[in-house]
């Protein structure tokens, strides 16, 4: 039963081993300017597979969320050189990128949820879509934003690193949501619509809201990405739709629905993060690493099954 | 090997743990009385045989050093990466203090901030066959823009100042490749009669190129010449051969399969040179830079002010012998290369 409500618990041991292989090859790991550095290469991911988690525990899946990323991407760069660049265009920017993002998910939403067109094959037509608008919007990576971005992004706020108040945030929101009745709505819907809709729950809102909710997290990962770029790239995101989903189950979330939740996909993401640490600082032969990550997430992926079934 | 996946998790630790610590035992260098240099090689993309040559190639030179009593230690990171990951290997051989960073970066721009940060750390970074924008960093490599002008001007030559043309380039989009088309645009538009008919994008993949060849040569019956960029020059020149358009000259590629069918076929044709062995030359200058040298001025040119560049060698018939013999008993797939000796790079050094 507790590991039932709590399926990140799995997730989390599995992540804490890993942690020690990582340790074993990079004593220095602890060290706060290090955790720091590592938690800012883990963050985009972190945040996509947050969103993507509730899109899939609603039974659907959001193959378009990497297309998503770069269009968010280039639309604030461009903005921010279109609106001039000082400190109210840097919020109204970041404030479209939102609205791009939520708005994209939601047009998922409808498709999927509304129109009952199947998932996998919207998300990846329109998917096609947002990443062919990116490409139209910057058709070549470039374009700047002032220093004084990524300068904020890499630096404090209050004493404490901006990258770890948006990590902060995002938990305290997840947290806050899977509190409220919208947060168990999701994982009903998830693990039998018909049944949440035979009950009276409002199953398409639920559903076009979770996409919506993946596009917004989509968004905050494609801004902290030009925080660490500082530059607009059409093809940021493409390998994150993958990644998310790999995050998300090495989480503990079903790809069927109904059970699982976004801290799961926190440590998920993490894990990834720390494989790609230990491949690096075990200084395998390069003909090798691959071979060996993929054999480390299989690994990860098992263990993790076999302590949920315990 | 597979059932270990499925040990109880302690022993899936010491597993990875006794692994962790052979690998470091093995690598484990063997101790000289010179100075020692860390450097960390980053390549984002392994999709084709010319970077794994890239990176043979770079080893051996680091190995090599070894008999100039100076130990260099490389610490290579190869995979498929997005920007994203590739700023992740930077940012741990900052971590792990390393004292050089040589990559083949997978965007111009995305990479200013990190590169700000190495930099900050007193890590020297050199990028190689592609240029970076940022002021932190330095380009050590082939003018692409020059690497194209080359094979255009032999085209242009060969063709005798007249005569139509297409071109076929890789990936729209791509910085080399648009410096690439802004050097041979250049080159062309000395010659009033030589025109330029079409401008076909072929995604340097040499299937491409060749359907790409055989749909030109059926829209434009009346074409002299091909200027088509390595990676689908193979491609085009097939398409070419099974038209039976012996009479059309095109541009060539630098790999040991190719060489051979030019010298059986005796084609006329003629190869820019973009060595693999472009990240030799980096580590070269790196090393020079680490042992205290400090750069002549006005070494750096380019539109970023921070590129240091190559010779290019053009391979024609006359020089194909010695091409061939560079490539003789090497795999299909071999590159020319050339890379600068240890005493060109320090030509560069005051």
């Amino acid at each position: 039963m507790i590991l039932y409500r709590r399926p990140w618990v799995a997730a989390l041991a599995v992540t804490l081993l890993l942690l020690l292989a990582n340790l074993a090859v990079q004593p220095s790991l602890f060290k706060p300017a290090i955790m720091l550095s590592n938690l800012s290469s883990w963050l985009p991911l972190i945040l996509v597979a947050m969103g993507q988690t509730y899109v899939v525990l609603s039974g659907d899946i959001d193959l378009s969320i990497g297309a998503i990323i770069s269009l968010v991407n280039v639309s604030v760069v461009s903005l921010i050189g279109a609106f001039g660049g000082g400190d109210g265009a840097l919020l109204l920017a970041i404030v479209c990128g939102f609205a791009i993002g939520i708005g994209a998910g939601a047009i998922n939403g409808v498709f999927v949820a509304a129109l009952r067109l199947q998932p996998i094959v919207t998300t990846f037509g329109t998917g096609i879509l947002f990443a062919g608008l990116a490409l139209a919007i910057m058709p070549d990576a470039g374009g700047t934003v002032p220093d004084r971005v990524f300068e904020t992004y890499a630096g404090p706020l209050l004493g404490v690193p901006v990258i770890l108040w948006i990590l902060s945030l995002a938990v305290l929101f997840v947290i806050a949501l899977g509190r409220t009745r919208f947060g168990l709505r999701a994982l009903a819907v998830g693990g039998d619509a018909q049944a949440a809709f035979q009950t009276g729950l409002p199953v398409t809102r639920v559903r076009i809201l979770n996409y919506g909710l993946a596009g917004g997290f989509a968004a905050l990962a494609a801004l902290c990405l030009i925080g660490e770029t500082a530059t607009g790239d059409p093809l940021l995101g493409g390998s994150y739709t993958l990644s998310s989903i790999s995050a998300l189950v090495l989480g503990g979330t079903a790809l069927s629905g109904g059970t699982g939740g976004a801290i799961g996909s926190l440590f998920g993401a993490m894990s990834l993060g720390i494989i790609n640490n230990v491949i690096f600082f075990a200084r395998l032969p390069f003909e090798l690493q691959s071979l060996i990550q993929g054999i480390i997430v299989l690994a990860a992926l098992a263990v993790g099954t076999l302590v949920a079934r315990r | 090997m597979m059932p270990k996946l499925f040990l109880p998790k302690r022993s899936l630790t010491k597993l990875v743990l006794a692994a962790a610590l052979a690998t470091t035992a093995l690598t484990a260098p063997a101790a000289l009385a010179g100075p020692k240099f860390v450097i960390g090689v980053s390549n984002g993309w392994i999709g084709s045989e010319w970077r794994t040559q890239m990176i043979d190639e770079v080893t051996e030179a680091a190995k090599a050093y070894g008999a100039r009593d100076i130990q260099v230690e490389l610490v290579v990171q190869s995979a498929t990466v997005d920007v994203q990951g590739q700023i992740a290997h930077v940012r741990n051989f900052i971590n792990q203090g390393v004292n050089a960073i040589l990559i083949n970066p997978n965007s111009p721009t995305a990479f200013n901030p990190i590169f700000k940060q190495a930099k900050a750390a007193n890590i020297l970074v050199i990028a190689t066959d592609a240029e970076v924008s940022s002021p932190d960093a330095m380009y050590v490599g082939v003018d692409q823009k020059a690497w194209a002008q080359k094979s255009a001007q032999w085209l242009a030559d060969t063709l005798g100042g007249k005569g139509n043309i297409v071109a076929i380039n890789g990936l729209a989009g791509h910085p080399a490749n648009q410096m690439r088309v802004d050097g041979y645009r250049e080159v062309f538009a000395k010659y009033p009669d030589i025109k330029i008919l079409n401008e076909a994008n072929a995604n340097w993949d040499q299937a491409q190129g060749q359907q790409t060849m055989k749909t030109l040569l059926a829209t434009f019956p009346t074409l002299n010449g091909v200027w088509v960029q390595d990676g689908m020059a193979a491609g085009a020149w097939r398409a070419l051969s099974e038209a039976g358009k012996s009479n059309i000259v095109a541009t060539g590629e630098i790999r040991a399969s190719f060489l051979k069918t030019w010298s059986d076929a005796k084609l006329t044709t003629a190869a820019s040179v973009n060595p693999p062995g472009v990240m030799v030359s980096a580590l070269h200058v790196a090393l020079h830079r680490l042992q205290g040298k400090e750069f002549k001025d006005g070494v750096f040119k380019g539109q970023y002010g921070n590129a240091i560049y190559v010779p290019i060698p053009l391979i024609t018939t006359a020089s194909l012998p010695d091409a061939l013999k560079q490539v003789q008993g090497k795999p299909d797939y071999t590159s020319v290369t050339t890379a600068l000796t240890v005493d060109e790079a320090g030509a560069f050094f005051k």
